[in-house]
């Protein structure tokens, strides 16, 4: 049987397991917006733990970062930092944004941000950043997604029809299971990923190179350039080592599809617990992509699109049946991440904006329909989007995280209880600062001073929200005893005057 | 959302939350924060920034990062057992 049957057909079995993911979710749901939206928020530790890597990790990880470690070598070692990183943010931030939607029934970023700031302007300016900067990353992924396709049937399906095919999969089980649907799929995938990752990896060492430790050996004697700082061309200055690790972690837990994710867990205890040990599978997931890049480097140089060294490697060198298996699993790292986008997108229209300015008092099912429309909708976005460019890949992934970025005041401020309080005056003038910068530092000059335009954003963003906060009205007394206390009680427990009277009352 | 209430004019004032208030609350700030500086600039593009010496092959700097990248998450579980 020749090899691209073979790749062809084992991506086409990961496809129809998923599907019957979906069927089989579709008969557990409830007509319950929660229960569709929010797993009705019972997801326990190693569900929730393998739909979050498998999300965190897109395309990206499979394809770009074998591309980064090819053309920048060491330098994209980096991201064992902001993958850490990402742990601690959500052990800290996570479990309070748990507790707050817990307690008052958020369910997305701006049901938060909106209640806090007593503002409805806040709910639509962050429900059009969350919509605007990932669509960028459906984007991304569908574009990943088409590529593997095409590379694994060798050309015969054509990078338009299998972009095509993938959404329409990734859709149809979320319309048809909900979240349950996306997090029982997401189980699969993010074992199927890491699997394939590492066992591709190991398989094109030992083939090329005799082993993994005989491979450093000889990138060592040949292309010392790629072990070292900045890298060969210069690109991982501190100013942009420092900027990924900002963009790359707070950037993307505060992108909504990953928020909401933090409101579906059973317990606060179970997000702490997610935080502390899921940089164990982000970041161990980048030793093998360095063996792919860096010894990709020395066995296929002058690629002129460093993204496809992966797949190029494994169909030069691999056996057909393991080139499939690891196709499946990139395939599985792209659909991991586009359904949860997708899920997120659709949470965000159908709750802020279909449920609070279109439809106020519809019944359960008419939104759990509506948001089946939204999916729809995006899907078509996403696919056009995907079929007219095809950028390398982690630029846009940088543009979507440091878009997301521009939240991190605001929810600091409503996280972080501190005498000073961020007003919603602030709030609104930091967003669209940061986004002016954003686009300042990203767009018109690239990275000032070799400073990653992210951080540039997110200082000017830091700086303007404060001054404004110094000299505008706060969130109502009320509104911040309620939420601030919520906080409050969460980490450190009941006030001690509460304590006493409550053990005063008990003695009685 | 409800709506605010400006006859309330009392804010409650809350102890900063971005001061632990625990020894091991501390340790575990702390730490982190140590460990992980020693991943950025300055230290990982001077001090760190070397092949040599090799660890089984490995070059230094990867070695070095990926050392403080286990320590950091062994900071994350010990603070989780502790219950910080």
């Amino acid at each position: 049987m020749e090899a691209w049957v073979i790749a062809t057909s084992l991506i086409f079995t990961y496809l129809i397991i998923t599907m019957l993911l979906g069927v089989v979710a579709n008969r557990r749901l409830s007509v319950d917006l929660e229960d569709f939206l929010l797993y009705g928020r019972k997801a326990g530790f190693v569900v929730l733990y393998l739909t979050v890597v498998a999300t965190y990790h897109s395309a990206f990880a499979f394809l770009g970062s074998g591309g980064f470690f090819y053309t920048h070598g060491i330098g994209f070692w980096d991201a064992g930092a902001w993958t850490v990183l990402v742990g601690a943010i959500t052990y800290v931030l996570g479990s309070r944004i748990w507790a707050l939607g817990k307690r008052f029934k958020y369910i997305t970023p701006a049901d938060m941000l909106a209640d806090f700031y007593e503002s409805e302007t806040v709910r639509v300016v962050v429900a059009i950043v969350s919509v605007l900067f990932t669509i960028l990353y459906i984007q991304v992924q569908a574009q990943g997604l088409g590529y593997i396709l095409e590379v694994a049937s060798g050309g015969r399906i054509p990078f338009e029809l299998g972009t095509l095919i993938l959404l329409v999969v990734a859709a149809g089980y979320l319309v048809a299971g909900g979240l349950r649907a996306v997090y029982w799929t997401d189980v699969v995938q993010g074992i199927w990923m890491y699997a394939a990752v590492w066992i591709g990896a190991l398989v094109l060492a030992f083939k090329l190179f005799g082993g993994p430790l005989d491979l450093w050996r000889q990138v060592a004697v040949e292309r010392p350039d790629l072990l070292t700082l900045p890298g060969p061309q210069g690109f991982f200055t501190p100013g942009m080592w420092f900027g990924f690790v900002v963009v790359l972690s707070f950037g993307i837990v505060f992108q909504p599809h990953i928020m909401i994710r933090y409101n579906t867990a059973i317990s606060g205890r179970t997000i702490k617990w997610l935080g502390a040990t899921t940089p164990i599978y982000l970041m161990t997931l980048y030793i093998p992509a360095a063996l792919v890049g860096l010894g990709g480097a020395l066995a296929m140089p002058g690629l002129d699109n460093p993204d496809i060294i992966f797949p190029e490697l494994l169909l030069t060198h691999a056996p057909a049946w393991l080139t499939g298996t690891i196709l499946a699993g990139a395939t599985a790292a792209a659909m991991s991440t586009l359904d949860s986008i997708l899920h997120s997108n659709m949470t965000v229209l159908t709750r802020d904006v279909y449920q609070r300015y279109v439809s106020r008092d519809a019944n359960q099912a008419h939104y759990i329909l509506m948001g089946r429309v939204f999916v729809v909708v995006l899907l078509g976005i996403g696919y056009l989007l995907s079929i007219k460019t095809f950028e390398f890949l982690v630029v846009v992934v940088a543009l979507s995280g440091a878009g997301a970025l521009q939240l991190m005041p605001a929810i600091l401020g409503v996280c972080f209880p501190t005498r000073r309080l961020v007003t919603r005056a602030g709030v609104l003038a930091g967003i669209a600062t940061g986004l002016i910068v954003l686009y300042l530092t990203l767009v018109v000059s690239s990275h000032p001073l070799t400073l990653h335009g992210g951080v540039w954003s997110l200082l000017a963003n830091f700086a303007v929200t404060a001054v404004v906060s110094r000299f505008t009205r706060p969130p109502s007394a009320r509104t911040v005893r309620r939420i601030h206390g919520e906080i409050e009680r969460y980490v450190y427990g009941p006030p001690p005057s509460a304590t006493a009277a409550v053990s005063a009352r008990d003695t009685a | 959302m409800t709506e605010p209430d400006r006859t309330d004019t009392q804010y409650p004032r809350y102890r900063s939350h971005y001061r632990p208030r625990t020894r091991n609350g501390w340790i575990a700030v702390v730490g982190f924060l140590a460990f992980f500086a020693l991943t950025q600039p300055p230290f990982v593009h001077t001090l760190a920034n070397r092949i040599a010496p090799t660890v089984f092959g490995m070059p230094f700097l990867y070695v070095y990062l990926l050392i403080i990248y286990v320590a950091l998450i062994g900071i994350l579980i010990w603070a989780q057992r502790k219950g910080v």
